[in-house]
């Protein structure tokens, strides 16, 4: 269901935006012609393999690898010991190859390259490695305490030295203010990104000592920058580093980070002087590539008797593993939904991320939001049942609008949450079905996230490169990347749309550093609208040049002159009619002709956060409302979704298809969030890592979802549109806690909300 | 140890020296050069990896190669007709916009094959039933249904609304 | 994967002297759901593995003189859909309607589920409500071993050495019975069971209960009998209150474990309530024209 647009002139109504066109790489995918990382061979390519850690803390003695070298087949044996030191994540503080000491269960001690996958796992087994235990912590709070292990020595304390800490308007005066308060803690899980496809990479040296790697990352440029440090580290300065990007077979934040194992990779293939490719298994992916930090949380918020939110105040403690990864900056997003989900003038908000021999973590689709939304809208039923609300009503109350600027500094502008608010109340019959407490429930949500960008580096930029061919075809070059979502054809339908061309006649092309200009990655929900405006403004450019050398040609005012359906017509003249293939070739084959190509680097106005982490961080802003109908067995605890709908501001669905996509697919993976996802750790040891175990939605499992999507029209965005790729996940959980809150009034503030806690809470309930 | 077997894949007679350890989908992807069976687990636990033998969907990942002497094996990339037409999953797969990353699409797709030769208009809640071993991380699996459904409607002849 | 070396032996004669040849370093593979998945987990590491899918006979059911007859190799999707054993073994086609996928049933075999003695193995809580006997034929000869003597704890079971199990002989149910088997998983399907229940009823006219069975899996060790609930039972009118309170004394005779899959006052609880609930359906199950006439 969407509501639409009127289009202001004829021309303006669209052909392709709004369109559900299919995905452009469906064709080869639903072929199994699509060539992931795991399909892709290169002539004498090497396998790679990885010993991992036998220890979540240890000291290492020694690493005998001759029997490994010995091995045929095997091409390079590396430790450590003998490579040079190299260091991955923002601080540098992970080693790619452990020296000295172990600090988490998968630590990487050493690593082979064989002829075989085979060979390589077998040389693995015969690495001899002497450690020396040493006292682990597995628990954020016992790693803060004195005299705990320490993790790295070197920092002197597990604490992070990334405070994260947020103070708008004054919280002790909101607590007077208000006439209720509710006080809570809640606690999320270790979860992971399961993407289908495991991770994996190919690196290979030219002869000049140029690399090239065959990665599936989110983020080209950026690990094109890290490389370089490999190659800095290995005395290859001023040598130049290619990242040609495979099919994605799933990102969701995994691949937003570079990794020990690419590195190890690089090291490999340049002491093989071949090709070497390393694929995690499905194993090695639940272990080895990290997941959503865990989140302590407490939490306060008040309000009057009118229901207005008074303050919130958050202290929260990140579980950050051994290594810091992205997942140790997800604080900067919790802050957003803190800061500025619903108008609340007085905010505090700190965060610490502790150390322990625990797995690291990285960037998961909602970069924090889901843990912190879980937390705010999970309380905001109890407070407004104290405050005598109807948390519908309570959240209407509280609700953000267009043009607010919130306490953090962001400049709102188009806000859809009323319109969604009314929509998922309407779907879900919220009068007639809340309030029973006859083991139905029903449940709502609303999340904020950004729509526009995310200024997290200094350019949050994106590049287009258009070439017009001689037949009316476009060659579109973008920095994007698409790993499933759809990018690529949203941008197809974006520059045909400008250009007066049918989505066909757009070859997109995102893959190689070489060919496309830059681009932050595809994080933040951030493509449709960086790599969106920046593919239209190109699209403008070229239409600019045509519709110039038409005017000239066809000695026709420019003004009146517009693209449509492949041809050119004026709007006084009827007489004007020519198709675009035409007048593009007539723009070549002439004297001082030429072909037309154009470039377009995009990077939304917006501001990097300041010293007090304000700013206006993103362009624009995506609102959205979850709302969930539960039914849940008294006795058994299981929990049956009957329904769950998704309403989204989406600023204009540019295609509507591909926006269900994201709401449907964002749905299933809240609902294993809420539900059933958790990595279970054992001194820091993952005991299911596998699909049996650490359960994601079956087909069976999932309810119907109802997508609603809602059209504000954001002025910023490429015809109006904002981010959506993360937010349909954000508000699952809370929902789900409020309707089994509806549904048997008991307040589960832990994830996932399994059977077990929802017979131990009604045991308790009994109890008291 | 390698031996020799014959079997028909995607309609072709095919004989190949093989080791006996060899799975069937390592069989494919390494002496084939079919990519479309897909590695999400090598446990059973995914569906990524799912083919026919004889008409039946099994999970190459756990099959041994030498096991399917003597039957036939269809894959994603035996599906089209010979002049390359799409089966009407793969055009309704696209069109209903059942793909996202991809990875999981061949072996959905030919799960879906196996059901609808058994069952040509399955309910929903028969898809869904017997579709719960192909796992789907990024649709959510609504549209891989519809288009299943869609799909059905040409084959199904029993007039009932699936 | 490791290498080994594959057999297709055409006789149970052939197979067993290969398994007597290799000793240890020999395995039967079934369906290779599960010994697959364990080689590759390194957790089984044979040199030679034997299969059975070219022996004859070992795929046939056989229903005589009441008594059903599964051979090993059966796979659960042939179970799944067997007209008779849904109609008359309803307890047994639940347990294999929702076992793994439709890709894993297609290979899987009831004698693979049973042989492997997983804790976890969804027909072995129906099979030891039913009696089962099991037909093995070894170096020996032939022998037949009831049920609850086969399974010796988590993966161990009574099979000697080159012994392979030929089929499962189930004996004829009193008529009128009504049966059951609640796989209490989290997902709804692709999961493994926390708890396994099965029930079988057999009331008389009057609704008394005239033959109960209850047994468990994942309650214990290894699947069992609660026979002091049947006990109870036995006797009793088929009321909700009669298994409520059977099901209590089934938790008293259950000894369930914690794991990071859920606990053992979880699964303790659940036996409680299931127990019930199991024995509801196989009520609604029982042939009420036979009760009738
Ligand atoms: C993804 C997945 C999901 C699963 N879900 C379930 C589930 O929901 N419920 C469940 O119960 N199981 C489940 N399983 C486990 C497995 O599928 C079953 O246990 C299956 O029945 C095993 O049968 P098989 O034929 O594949 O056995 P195999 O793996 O071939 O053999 C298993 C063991 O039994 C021995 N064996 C086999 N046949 C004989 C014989 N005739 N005589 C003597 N020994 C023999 C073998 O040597 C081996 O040790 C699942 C497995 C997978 C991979
Ligand atoms: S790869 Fe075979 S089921 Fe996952
Ligand atoms: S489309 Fe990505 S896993 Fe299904």
């Amino acid at each position: 269901m969407a509501k639409t647009l009127e289009p202001k002139t004829k021309e303006m109504e669209f052909t392709s935006i709004g369109q559900r066109v299919p995905k452009l790489d469906a064709w080869d995918k639903v072929q199994g012609k699509t060539m992931y990382i795991h399909d892709v061979k290169l002539p004498r390519m090497l396998h790679g393999k990885i010993l991992w850690s036998k220890y979540a803390h240890a000291r290492i003695v020694s690493i005998d690898t001759s029997k490994a070298e010995q091995l045929p087949g095997v091409r390079a044996v590396i430790t450590g010991y003998n490579t040079p030191e190299i260091r991955c994540g923002f601080i540098k503080d992970n080693p790619v190859l452990k020296k000295d000491k172990v600090r988490q269960y998968r630590d990487e001690v050493a690593a082979v390259a064989a002829d075989t996958p085979e060979i390589a796992e077998e040389a693995i087994k015969l690495i001899d490695v002497v450690y020396e235990e040493l006292p682990g912590v597995f628990d954020p709070e016992e790693a803060m305490q004195e005299g705990a292990p320490l993790i790295h020595e070197d920092k002197g304390s597990n604490v992070l030295k990334l405070p994260w800490k947020m103070i708008c308007g004054d919280v002790e005066e909101g607590r007077k203010q208000a006439d209720y308060i509710v006080e809570e803690t809640y606690k999320l899980p270790f979860v992971t990104h399961c993407c289908l496809g495991t991770s994996g990479c190919i690196a290979q040296f030219d002869a000049k000592g140029n690399l090239t790697v065959y990665s599936p990352t989110q983020i080209r440029y950026l690990a094109q920058k890290d490389f370089q440090e490999a190659l800095n580290a290995l005395g290859l300065k001023g040598k130049k580093v290619k990242v040609i990007q495979t099919a994605i077979g799933g990102g969701f934040g995994s691949k937003l980070d570079t990794y020990p194992f690419e590195f190890i990779t690089i090291l490999l293939a340049y002491y093989t002087g071949r090709p070497v490719k390393l694929v995690y298994s499905r194993e090695e992916e639940f272990f080895a590539s990290p997941g959503r930090q865990p989140v302590r949380a407490k939490i306060s918020q008040g309000c009057t008797k009118e229901g207005k939110l008074t303050f919130r105040d958050v202290e929260m403690i990140l579980d950050n593993g051994a290594y810091t990864s992205w997942g140790a900056t997800t604080p900067s997003v919790m802050m957003m939904p803190i800061s500025s989900l619903y108008q609340v003038p007085n905010i505090r908000y700190v965060a610490k991320c502790v150390h322990t021999n625990n797995i690291y973590s990285t960037a998961m689709r909602g970069y924090g939001n889901p843990q912190a939304t879980f937390a705010i809208e999970s309380q905001l039923d109890t407070l407004a049942e104290k405050a005598g609300i109807d948390p519908w009503e309570f959240r209407m109350i509280n609700r953000n609008k267009p043009g607010e600027i919130t306490p953090q500094k962001f400049e709102v502008g188009s806000c859809g949450m009323k319109e969604c608010l009314e929509a998922v109340k309407e779907k879900l019959q919220w009068d007639e079905k809340r309030g029973k407490g006859n083991g139905r429930g029903v449940g709502i949500a609303s999340l904020i996230h950004v729509g526009g960008g995310a200024r997290i580096y200094k350019s949050d930029g994106c590049g287009t490169i258009l070439k017009l061919d001689d037949f009316g075809k476009v060659s579109l070059l973008t920095s994007a990347s698409d790993m499933g979502q759809g990018s690529e054809t949203v941008l197809a339908q974006i520059v045909a749309e400008e250009l007066g061309l049918h989505v066909e006649d757009v070859d997109v092309i995102m893959k190689d550093t070489n060919l496309e200009i830059w681009d932050a990655g595809a994080h933040a929900s951030r493509s449709t609208f960086v790599a969106g405006n920046s593919a239209l403004y190109a699209a403008r450019k070229a239409k600019e040049e045509i519709l110039e050398f038409a005017a000239t040609m066809l000695k026709e005012p420019k003004e009146n002159l517009y693209l449509r359906d492949r041809m050119l017509y004026s709007r006084n003249n009827p007489e004007v009619s020519m198709t675009i293939d035409k007048l593009l070739r007539a723009a070549h084959f002439r004297t001082n002709g030429r072909q037309i190509v154009v470039s377009e680097f995009y990077d939304p106005p917006t501001q990097m956060l300041d010293r007090e982490m304000k700013g206006n961080f993103s362009a624009a802003y995506t609102y959205g409302v979850h709302g969930v109908e539960v039914e849940v067995d008294k006795e058994t605890g299981q929990i049956k979704i009957l329904k769950m709908v998704i309403a989204m501001d989406v600023g204009r669905a540019i295609n509507p298809m591909a926006v269900e996509g994201q709401l449907e697919g964002g749905g299933a993976m809240g609902l294993g969030y809420s539900l059933m996802e958790e990595l279970h750790l054992e001194k820091g040891k993952v005991l299911n890592g596998n699909f049996l175990d650490y359960k994601i939605m079956t087909f069976p499992d999932m309810p119907p979802i109802e997508s609603v999507i809602v059209e504000t029209y954001d002025e910023k965005g490429p015809f109006g549109a904002k981010g959506i790729g993360e937010p349909p996940l954000v508000g699952s959980a809370p929902a789900i806690a409020n309707a089994v809150w509806d549904a048997l009034g008991v307040r589960i503030r832990e994830l996932p909300i399994t059977p077990e806690k929802i017979v131990a809470a009604l045991e308790g309930k009994k109890g008291s | 140890m390698a031996v020799k077997i014959s079997f028909k894949l995607n309609g072709e007679d095919v004989s190949i020296n093989v080791d006996d350890h060899v799975t069937l989908m390592d069989m494919l992807r390494e002496e084939f050069d079919l990519f479309g069976a897909k590695e999400g687990c090598g446990y059973g636990e995914c569906g990524s990896c799912t083919v026919l033998v004889d008409d039946k969907a099994v999970n190459s990942c756990l099959m041994l190669a030498v096991a399917v002497n003597g039957r036939s094996v269809l894959t994603i990339e035996g599906l089209a007709g010979p002049r390359g037409e799409l089966d009407p999953l793969q055009k309704s797969f696209v069109e209903k916009g059942a793909v996202q990353c991809g990875f999981c699409t061949p072996g959905m797709i030919m799960s879906a094959k196996a059901l609808l030769l058994e069952k040509p208009c399955p309910t929903e809640e028969e898809i869904r039933k017997g579709m719960a071993g192909n796992l789907c991380r990024c649709t959510g699996y609504a549209k891989i249904v519809e288009a299943i459904k869609a799909a059905s409607e040409r084959g199904c002849s029993c007039g009932k609304d699936s | 994967m490791r290498r080994f070396t594959y057999y297709e032996p055409e006789s149970l004669k052939e197979a067993i002297a290969l398994l007597e040849k290799n000793g240890e370093t020999a395995r039967l593979l079934a369906g290779g759901t599960d010994l697959i998945v364990e080689i590759k987990q390194e957790k089984k590491s044979p040199d030679h593995l034997v299969s059975l899918r070219r022996i004859p006979g070992l795929q046939e059911m056989d229903f005589s003189d009441g008594e059903l007859c599964i051979g090993a190799m059966v796979t659960h999707r042939m179970i799944e859909k067997a007209e008779l054993i849904r109609d008359k073994y309803s307890l047994l086609a639940d347990a294999v309607d929702n076992l793994g996928s439709v890709q894993v049933r297609n290979v899987a075999t009831i004698g693979g589920n049973i042989c492997n003695a997983a804790p976890s193995a969804d027909t072995a809580a129906p099979l030891v409500a039913l009696g089962a006997r099991l037909v093995v034929e070894g170096p020996a000869g032939e022998r037949q071993i009831p049920i609850d003597e086969f399974f010796k704890g988590p993966g161990k079971t009574d099979l000697g050495a080159g012994e392979i199990l030929r089929c499962i002989r189930i004996p004829a149910l009193p008529q009128g019975a009504g049966s059951c088997y609640i796989k209490h998983a989290r997902r709804k399907a692709m999961d493994l069971p926390l708890l396994g229940i099965a029930v079988i009823i057999v009331p008389d006219a009057n609704m008394v209960c005239r033959e109960a069975r209850i047994a468990l899996s994942l309650a214990g060790p290894k699947p069992f009998r609660a026979e002091q609930a049947e006990a109870f039972v036995t006797g009793k009118p088929l009321s909700e209150e009669v298994w409520k309170q059977a099901g209590e004394i089934a938790v008293g005779e259950s000894n369930p474990r914690s794991s990071f899959r859920t606990t053992a006052a979880y699964r303790r609880k659940m036996i409680g309530t299931l127990i019930p609930r199991a024995a509801a359906v196989s009520l609604q199950r029982v042939n009420r024209a036979w009760m009738k006439g």
